[in-house]
């Protein structure tokens, strides 16, 4: 019944998704110019920046777990396409998302093994400010992903990895001494930060909280958000997505409500959503 | 090419500083009319500043 529920939610072309990738890659290219020319204020390309940047990653998320279209499928380039194309503006290769983020699925909360497991935080100051702490030079987090990478076998993407950092600093000290170095600070450097914060904190800890348990039924949750479906980027049923990860982001809510009956008899993790 | 990628990893902080922190503090000054203090010129401070930031950064491994 479970499975059924789940591949009547799946299997169908996620175009919210492309649209959503290409469309807020397009808009964050576009603040450049436009604030440069003083088209748009920088304060206001700054909040702009910030929300396209926290919108990078869960297209590119689909796209890790192959929802555009599966390999040998016609459209599986466009796949590809949506996370190699967007993944840039938050500083980390695609393939390393993915091969990080299966790690994940298939460690969920392991301490030694869970890629992710540096988000985990008694609380939400305190999710933030290991967000904040993890990013710093000596923060494991980096290492955790290091690590997974090659635990995969693909050391191949550890220098890859790296030339996209240094690329993000290069570009960004390029733009500072050419004259526009509030322009890359407000629209990228900033945005990128709060945006990881962000991200980190909706899409990592809260729907794992406390993560303590790593059965399948167990290892993650639903949860009521202050800030809505939307405002959370539909976290709030990430159980689904660790159950059924084909399932398309933005169908994991019809998904759940479907499926609530099943996941009260299996003991899972329910918020009073 | 992998042993360079490293070596340039390693010292990021005060590449950043440098490379990075030191313009925008300039041009922020700039944008905000702010002078520096002790009769600095805005390099000098900025120097100093982002400079100092990246030093510490770089010797304690973090920012904040």
């Amino acid at each position: 019944m479970e499975i059924a529920i789940a591949r009547k939610h799946s299997g169908m072309f996620p175009w919210e998704i492309v649209v959503w990738a290409f469309g807020n890659m397009a808009v964050w290219l576009a603040l450049w110019p436009l604030v440069i020319f003083d088209v748009v204020p920088l304060w206001l390309g700054f909040l702009i920046a910030t929300v396209n940047m926290s919108l990078v990653y869960l297209p590119t998320h689909d796209a890790q777990h192959d929802i555009v279209a599966r390999p040998g499928q016609k459209l599986r380039w466009l796949n590809e396409l949506v996370g190699h194309a967007t993944t840039w503006m938050i500083v980390t290769p695609f393939e390393v998302f993915r091969v990080t983020h299966l790690q994940h699925h298939r460690h969920t909360n392991d301490p030694q093994l869970d890629p992710d497991i540096t988000s985990m935080a008694s609380g939400p100051i305190n999710a933030i400010w290991r967000s904040i702490r993890e990013r710093q030079p000596d923060g494991k987090r980096t290492n955790d992903y290091l690590a997974a990478v090659a635990r995969a076998g693909r050391e191949d993407l550890i220098p890859i990895a790296l030339f996209y950092k240094l690329g993000h600093v290069a570009i960004l000290c390029l733009l500072a001494w050419g004259g526009f170095a509030l322009e890359a600070f407000f629209l990228w450097w900033l945005p990128y930060h709060i945006a990881m914060v962000y991200l980190t904190f909706f899409l990592s800890w809260a729907p794992h909280h406390p993560g303590n348990e790593q059965a399948r039924y167990r290892n993650t949750r639903s949860w009521k958000s202050a800030l809505g479906n939307i405002g959370s980027m539909g976290m709030q049923f990430h159980i689904v997505h660790h159950l059924h990860p084909y399932i398309p982001l933005v169908r994991t809510p019809a998904a759940y409500r479907e499926m609530r009956p099943i996941l009260e008899a299996r003991n899972c993790r329910l918020g009073k959503i | 090419m992998e042993k360079l990628l490293g070596l340039i990893m390693a010292g990021l902080p005060l590449i950043f500083a440098f490379g990075f922190l030191v313009p925008v503090i300039m041009q922020g000054m700039a944008a905000m009319e702010w002078q520096p203090p002790f009769g600095l010129s805005t390099f000098n401070f900025a120097l100093f500043l982002g400079g100092s930031l990246g030093l510490l950064a770089q010797v304690r491994g973090r920012w904040i």
